[in-house]
């Protein structure tokens, strides 16, 4: 039965090599906003690891004072701790939670080498973020004793570096003279908010005579509002003259981020959606035109003695076959993709988009053949052969 | 003969509205596509307001800083003082305006919150863009070297700060973070996809935080170099590189030692690209993804119409058969399957610019981007007709082609 489909449409390979090129354009097409949508929603069922709600971000910057500045810092981290809506701050760079910019270091344990995104914190930036280690604890200022600085990493970190191996008490370097020591493992830290991949990131104290990383941290009490906020800055820019603030909500940065990632997704989830539709809309008008120039050929079948089941079953099977054979051609293509590491996506998004699209293929064509399918089992073999 | 066609034409799409209607909805669905996303281009890249002389300007946005190694790099816009030495005094354009990239801030009116980016300028830099003043005047020279605390504000920010889109505010005071500023001049706003002109206040570059003082290389100023006419573009170029090139190297910044200088000096469209996409390979690569893209868009609706045409032509092969039997060549069948097929691209065409003026006009008034001022305008238009014609002779010349191939014996048969 499939060989005779196989010969049938080999028979007519010309006619059907523009069929062909259209579901294998269509596949490829499937498979791109597949993929792109499983690799975001991959990624959004992940936690995010900390939270982010009644967060503030201050943003301090010199301008031309340059006299003091990582005391002055240290002044205004001490002033914000004393105000009654504040429930707890902490210091560290502009790659904040949502922010922009981001950092990557490259670390080494072991021969081991692996690139991190790099975070320099204090010690108040768990409690200040709802943080709990999985394994350890978070570092205090008290830690900065040792020869080696305080750090904490984030459990894809401790995979990547040390596998199975306890971290704690690990001595970690990088090609400079920097040595760092894992005083304990959080679970995941996706910084860019919930559409961003977890990655390896890794933590450092951030030394009180620091004078480069000015962004503060506040959590705020619940229930406070822009009237506050308006008095802190006039009191931060009273004690700092001549320095710029600037304060951004942790909440609204999110949606700035959700919208990177979203508004390109949903554009080209539209464009493909009506590509689709019309594709199918095609599809369907082909069939149909296809099967009323066969009436004889049905007619005969009928009148041989088939069934109304076998006439719909070769229609459809016939149609499968060919979509077969133009996802057999398009799968050619995409396995490149996982096979190359294209764009450093995890092959199992790859292959479930794959899986995705076949199945999206086969239904809609099957949509497409089943009306048609059922108009050329109706006929009657005496009206067709009649008119031949 | 045309208008005879043209009927012919119009009493076959009415003779089967389904297959009419697939075919509409593919032309004018991938005409619709199409001339949004070059609308949006035009947007982002086209001489617009503001910046109505972008197609004579120059952009020095980038400055680059490698060791030899090539392991260090730091990149970034530059200080106010790099950009007077070797800029603002270049012999060649007409005029240099320096300012600096957007900076944000905040502003608090009673218990509102305002959001708002500043920007601090030259006075240069008002006779460089082509701003709309509602009311008041920029900020000139003189007011700049007295250092005078003003600023020009756009009017959604005059709406947000003083409640009010009517009354003048020329003369009173806004604060923001501490320090006040007198209002000199309202702009109608700049859409934030311009970033070199977008802010919602404007101070002159001596008022407080501007840095304009730093003596690095390095600081958050660019320059735009307004030509007198784009063939002056290679001469302001030549000069300017021919400058950066007599930099002694190599220097110090921050710490870090550099061997060499690199600063872009290029039109809006290769700057737009390049902070895009680093690097010839990345280059390549993008711009092959986006033709692919493209390509996917317009091949796909293409495919899907000549597959139904070829199908639907061979449906009317008796109606060929008669008009060959009675003598008509093959060059009039021709030439009556591609006029049927352009009249029905140019019905597509005529929907998906109904279609593209509602999104358009959704985009606008969405204020997913403030003061989006998209248009259809000729050059779009032109685009997308000739995309109309290109469509209709490939979904039209294939099948009749084939169809003219017929035996009379054959199509009669049929």
């Amino acid at each position: 039965m499939l060989r005779h489909l196989f010969k049938l449409t080999w028979n007519k390979k010309k006619t059907h090599a523009l069929l062909i090129v259209e579901i294998w354009a269509s596949f490829l097409v499937l498979f791109g906003l597949a993929s792109l949508i499983i690799f975001n929603a991959r990624n959004y069922l992940e936690p995010l690891g900390f939270a982010y709600e009644r967060v503030w971000a201050i943003n301090l910057q010199n301008n031309q004072d340059t006299t003091d500045v990582a005391e002055k810092i240290q002044q205004v981290v001490r002033h914000l701790g004393t105000y009654a809506e504040v429930e707890s701050v902490t210091r560290m760079g502009s790659n904040f939670p949502f922010a922009a910019s981001q950092m990557s270091n490259g670390v080494k344990y072991n021969g081991t080498h692996s690139m991190m995104n790099f975070y320099t914190v204090d010690e108040n930036f768990a409690r200040t973020l709802d943080i709990t280690p999985l394994a350890g604890r978070w570092y205090q200022s008290a830690d900065s004793v040792g020869k080696h600085r305080p750090a904490v990493i984030n459990q894809k970190a401790r995979e990547k570096l040390f596998g199975e191996e306890n971290p704690l008490g690990k001595i970690l370097n990088n090609d400079g003279e920097n040595t760092w020591k894992v005083v304990g493992v959080i679970g995941n830290y996706k910084d860019k908010a919930e559409f961003m991949e977890n990655k390896p990131a890794m933590f450092e104290l951030l030394y009180a005579d620091d004078r480069w990383n000015s962004t503060l941290l506040i959590k705020t009490k619940p229930g406070t509002d822009a009237l506050f906020e308006a008095r802190l800055v006039k009191d931060v820019t009273a004690q700092l003259k001549g320095w710029s603030v600037e304060v951004d909500h942790l909440t609204e940065s999110r949606t700035n981020q959700h919208n990177l990632t979203l508004i390109p997704v949903l554009i080209f989830l539209i464009i493909c959606s009506f590509l689709l539709v019309n594709v199918a809309l095609g599809l369907f008008g082909i069939l149909n035109l296809n099967i009323a120039k066969r009436k004889d050929e049905i007619g005969l079948r009928r009148a041989m003695g088939a069934t109304e089941r076998a006439v719909k079953q070769q229609f459809l099977g016939e149609i499968w076959v060919l979509a077969t054979l133009s996802m057999l051609l398009g799968l050619l293509f995409t396995v490149q993709f996982p096979l190359l590491h294209v764009f450093d996506v995890a092959s199992g998004v790859y292959l479930l988009a794959m899986v995705a699209s076949v199945v999206i293929i086969y239904l809609l064509v099957t949509l497409c053949a089943w009306y048609p399918s059922r108009q050329a089992a109706r006929i009657q073999p005496a009206v067709a052969l009649h008119e031949e | 003969m045309l208008t005879n066609y043209l009927k012919l034409a119009w009493k076959v799409l009415l003779r089967h509205p389904f297959y009419t209607f697939i075919t509409l909805f593919g032309i004018s669905l991938t005409l619709t596509v199409l001339m949004v996303l070059t609308s949006f281009l035009d947007h982002l890249l086209g001489p617009h307001y503001p910046e109505t002389n972008r197609d004579r300007s120059l952009y020095i946005q980038m400055m680059t800083q490698t060791d030899t190694a090539g392991t260090t790099q730091m990149k970034g816009p530059m200080s106010f003082r790099f950009l007077t030495d070797y800029v603002k005094s270049l012999q060649t354009p007409e005029r240099v305006s320096i300012s600096s990239v957007m900076n944000s801030s905040n502003a608090y009116v009673g218990s509102q919150k305002i959001k708002l980016n500043t920007k601090f300028t030259d006075a240069d830099f008002w006779r460089v863009m082509a701003f709309d003043f509602l009311e008041g005047k920029p900020y000139n020279e003189q007011n700049i070297a007295a250092g005078d605390q003003v600023a020009v504000i756009s009017d959604d920010f005059k709406k947000e700060y003083f409640g009010s889109a009517s009354e003048p505010v020329v003369g009173k005071t806004i604060e923001i973070e501490n320090v006040h500023y007198k209002v000199m001049g309202v702009v109608r706003g700049s859409p934030v996809t311009r970033f070199f002109t977008h802010a919602k206040v404007y101070f002159p570059y001596t008022a407080p935080k501007s840095n304009y003082q730093n003596t690095g290389f390095r600081g958050n100023y660019i320059a735009i170099v307004l030509a007198k006419d784009q063939s002056d573009f290679k001469a302001i170029q030549d000069e300017f590189y021919d400058r950066v090139s007599r930099i002694p190297v190599p220097q110090y910044e921050g710490g870090t030692k550099y061997d060499v200088l690199k600063v872009m000096n290029e039109t809006y469209a290769d700057n737009f690209l390049g902070t895009i996409m680093e690097g010839p390979g990345l280059r390549a690569v993008f711009l092959s993804i986006v033709g692919f893209i493209v390509f996917m868009l317009l091949g796909l609706p293409a495919i899907n119409l000549v597959n139904v045409n070829v199908s639907r032509i061979l449906e009317r092969a008796s109606e060929i058969g008669v008009r060959k039997a009675f003598g008509a060549p093959v060059r009039t069948l021709l030439w009556q399957f591609i006029i049927e097929n352009l009249f029905i691209t140019f019905i597509g065409g005529g929907i998906a610019l109904v279609l593209t003026v509602v999104i358009i006009q959704l985009i606008n008034h969405s204020g997913w981007i403030a003061y989006a001022d998209l248009t259809i305008n000729l050059t779009v238009f032109l685009v997308s007709v000739g995309v109309c014609f290109v469509f209709g002779i490939l979904s039209g010349v294939l099948p009749a082609l084939r169809m003219s191939k017929l035996k009379i014996v054959d199509a009669l048969k049929g």
